[in-house]
């Protein structure tokens, strides 16, 4: 800048002096509770001076990151309220005895002691695991077979690719109820005749699992297999080509051809399985709400069978009104996730550098 | 310099975006939150069973809570919304006669209204009176309205009572449950309803219904449902209930208390009911069994397929408004595993309660309006509750209310002390009753599972 201007140079102080007065103001006001309407454009009005002081300050350097930090701000704010302020109040929460209203006294690590004692929440750490596990597999094998299906030259192509990625649109709460009718149902009258036992596969435990293995799977292959179909539609034709002059079987086109040339999708295909499965919740509650009993687990009688790990959280604080309790293992199930995703970034990034 | 101008502006503008937005949520702080009460869950399935009757998609009142504030009304925050239209009539009418306003919240299903207030607390935007159910009482500790003195205490005798906060709860509703019985059926069957007091006239009456299904229609002699996901509160809840309360005098806790002390349960009494279970395992249809739903089995006995059904008084509406209701009349048979045993469970299923650092004042004053003829009058006729007090004058319309009465003014009626049980106990043992229903499980096993769930569930939460 030429030349620094007094005047500007009052102003700016003007400003930062007045803004931080009615900043002030409006933190006692809010502070003692005087509930005075006109407490916010206090606030507001405060924050605005002193950015304007600030920015009028005669002095260039810091006007970018001024700038930077105002465009952001909405944004950061957001992502503050809704996910960092939770975060933090949360771990704070699960060394009290909060139940959802006040809590009376801090118990350090006793929740997290008393989680792992808990054979149910044992079980339903296991179970989510092996949900996982099939799921990734299952998810990825009917979406990739889908996905060859709907690159192959068949007809009503559209409409194959429409209808296989509906089941996606629809609400994970709404499909439970939609699929529990027809467990109860339709299903219940194929496994009578073929088993002879006439209880709804939601009856049993084991069962019941796979239940919710086949919805989600049902749900979610054909959002997969669109992310497939454009990674096999990458695949260059004249490769493709060269290949069937040079005479290769189908076979060996879909596996030394296809399937290499596509391995960044089906990194990211697994990992996003891995993360959507982990999360489960929402078919899990419409469909058998966490029932099913397990004779003896860790010499309990269990009566959650399909409980998985966000369902038990929720029961934990919600249900059960230990909301102390299921904040710890919220965290834990936070660290699980967290470890996930780095892992997921990790791979990714590795990959990105092989390419 | 003119592009600063310009980013200035724009952020000037967003700055004001933000007042503007920030400032109008301050502002209807309360009236927004009413509004997510209004919106939350119309379908849930309600432990007292209301998801049938419930027409909650219009229901909730968003009023102005802070102009009521303002003009020295209360907020009442109801948890049953098929009474929304009922209560906001009581408002008016209230308003007609006093002149002090009371603002009616609508929240559909017990459950999300107790997670409800304590959001609704978080917030600072507590209503004035508020439903809780008997074992939410300790949460609230400290922060309720001792009701002891006020004139409406004296009519009734199914206040909620508190250890350190005096009475607390004021009963809007009596409700009952036992096992449902269809009065045409029975007849035709040569069967008095107030014989089946013992397990052995139980027995040859479930006898002599299964032999003469084909004659009477039935599909099955009992229509209960031991489906955990759905129906874990009918099982859960109000079955296991019977253990607790049938045969016992109306403020007897013998076996809550010993459930409260670290689960234990009463194996002798236990056995006998899980016998009286088994039976009604035996003569029930296996097709609601295990995988029924609350709608297929109060839409049966409507029908007329089941002579006795596992619910409450609560399912009036529901059979009464099916196209193929015959018009028989219904009444409540005990659960009498053991002999003798001749009460049916009747009792508030949630009370009303006031908030401390409310309108207490005015928030009596309701109540005590609440209580008297005017209000009863809608409660009781149009809303078609049954009153918990002994002054009213109104007959309840409810079809089972004849039944109800005759126990009630016989003193034959065993308190709802199963919401005194722990907080979501009842997700554990349904399971319990759906293995035995299942097969999975016998009479004896039954009460070792039992005894052990509850002794882990009161360890571990």
């Amino acid at each position: 800048m030429k030349e620094l201007s007094t005047g500007k140079k009052t102003a700016s102080i003007v400003c930062l002096i007045g803004g931080a007065a009615l900043l002030a103001a409006a933190l006692v006001l809010d502070i003692t509770k005087s509930g005075a309407p006109y407490r916010g454009a206090f606030l507001v009005i405060g924050i605005i001076g002193i950015l304007v002081g600030l920015f009028i300050f005669p002095t260039l350097k810091h006007h970018r990151t001024l700038m930077n930090i105002v465009f952001l701000f909405p944004l950061l704010f957001a992502f503050l309220v809704t996910v960092i302020i939770p975060l933090i109040l949360g771990i704070r929460y699960s060394f009290t005895n909060w139940d959802g209203i006040r809590f009376t006294k801090e118990v350090g690590f006793e929740n997290y002691a008393k989680m792992f004692q808990q054979p149910s929440f044992i079980w339903s750490i296991l179970i989510t695991f092996l949900f996982v596990v099939v799921n990734m597999i299952m998810v990825n094998l009917v979406a990739f077979l889908l996905a060859l299906l709907c690159t192959s030259k068949i007809k009503g192509l559209g409409f194959f690719r429409a209808s296989y990625f509906l089941p996606n649109l629809i609400g994970g709460i709404v499909l439970g109820y939609i699929w529990q009718f027809i467990f109860a149902n339709v299903v219940t009258k194929l496994t009578t005749a073929v088993s002879g036992s006439r209880y709804s596969m939601l009856a049993d435990t084991k069962t019941a699992f796979i239940a919710i293995i086949i919805v989600y799977v049902w749900q979610y292959a054909g959002y997969i297999m669109l992310i497939y179909i454009t990674g096999l539609n990458t695949v260059p034709g004249d490769v493709l080509e060269a290949a069937s002059i040079d005479g290769t079987t189908p076979s060996q086109t879909l596996f030394l051809i296809k399937i290499p040339m596509i391995a960044p999708t089906i990194t990211i295909c697994t990992f996003l399985t891995l993360t959507s499965a982990f999360k489960q919740f929402d078919v899990n509650l419409a469909l058998t709400n966490g029932t099913g009993s397990v004779a003896d687990f860790m010499g309990a009688y269990l009566t959650n069978g399909t409980e998985m790990l966000a369902l038990n959280i929720y029961n934990t604080a919600v249900i059960k009104d230990n909301y102390a309790l299921g904040e710890a293992k919220a965290v834990l199930f936070f660290i699980i996730l967290a470890a996930v995703s780095i892992l997921q970034v990790w791979v990714s990034n590795k990959k990105e550098v092989e390419l | 310099m003119k592009k600063k101008l310009i980013a200035l502006i724009l952020a000037g503008v967003m700055a004001v975006g933000l007042t503007a937005c920030g400032g109008a949520a301050a502002d209807a702080g309360a009236g927004a939150a009413a509004d997510s009460g209004a919106a939350a869950d119309s379908g849930a399935a309600a432990d007292s069973g209301d998801a049938a009757a419930a027409d909650s998609g219009d229901t909730a009142a968003a009023a102005d809570a802070g102009s009521a504030d303002a003009a020295g009304g209360i907020r009442l925050l109801n948890g049953k919304p098929e009474i929304d239209n009922q209560l906001q009539a009581l408002a008016q009418k209230y308003k007609e006669e006093t002149g002090a306003n009371v603002t009616i919240e609508t929240i559909g299903g017990d459950t999300s209204a107790s997670d409800e207030l304590k959001k609704m607390y978080q917030a600072d935007n507590m209503p004035d009176i508020f439903v809780i159910e008997a074992n939410q009482a300790d949460t609230w500790d400290g922060m309720l309205v001792d009701f002891t003195g006020e004139a409406w205490t004296n009519d009734t005798d199914y206040a909620l009572t508190h250890d350190t906060m005096g009475t607390i709860g004021f009963p809007y509703t009596v409700e009952a449950t036992a096992l449902a019985y269809n009065a045409d059926v029975l007849e035709k069957a040569g069967i008095d309803p107030a014989t089946l007091t013992t397990p052995a006239a139980w027995k040859s009456a479930a006898e002599t219904l299964d032999s003469k299904k084909a004659d009477l229609g039935l599909t099955a002699v009992f229509g209960w449902c031991a489906e955990p996901a759905n129906l874990g509160w009918s099982s859960g809840t109000h079955v296991f209930g019977q253990y607790l309360d049938a045969g016992l005098k109306l403020d007897d806790k013998k076996y809550i208390d010993l459930l409260n002390d670290g689960g234990k349960i009463d194996e002798a009494r236990m056995k006998k009911f899980a016998e009286f279970i088994g039976m009604m395992n035996q003569y029930s249809d296996p097709d609601l069994l295990v995988d029924g739903t609350y709608d297929n089995q109060v839409k049966g006995f409507a029908e007329g397929k089941y002579a006795f059904v596992t619910q409450g008084n609560w399912i009036n509406g529901t059979v009464t408004s099916n196209a193929s209701y015959s018009g028989f009349g219904m009444g409540f048979a005990p659960y009498a595993f053991e002999d003798g045993i001749d009460t049916i469970i009747a009792g508030p299923p949630s009370y009303w309660v006031a908030y401390s650092e409310g309108n207490t004042d005015a928030a009596k004053a309701f109540l005590q309006w609440v209580s008297d003829d005017s209000a009863q009058d809608i409660l009781v006729n149009e809303a078609g509750l049954i009153s918990p007090f002994k002054d009213c004058k109104f007959d309840a319309a409810d079809p089972f209310y004849a039944s109800i009465k005759s126990y009630m003014d016989a003193g034959k009626t065993s308190g709802w002390h199963t919401m005194l049980k722990k907080d979501g106990l009842q997700n554990v043992t349904c399971q319990v009753f759906a293995d035995y229903a299942q097969g999975k499980l016998d009479a004896d096993s039954f009460v070792s599972t039992m005894a052990q769930v509850c002794q882990t569930y009161y360890a571990e939460n």
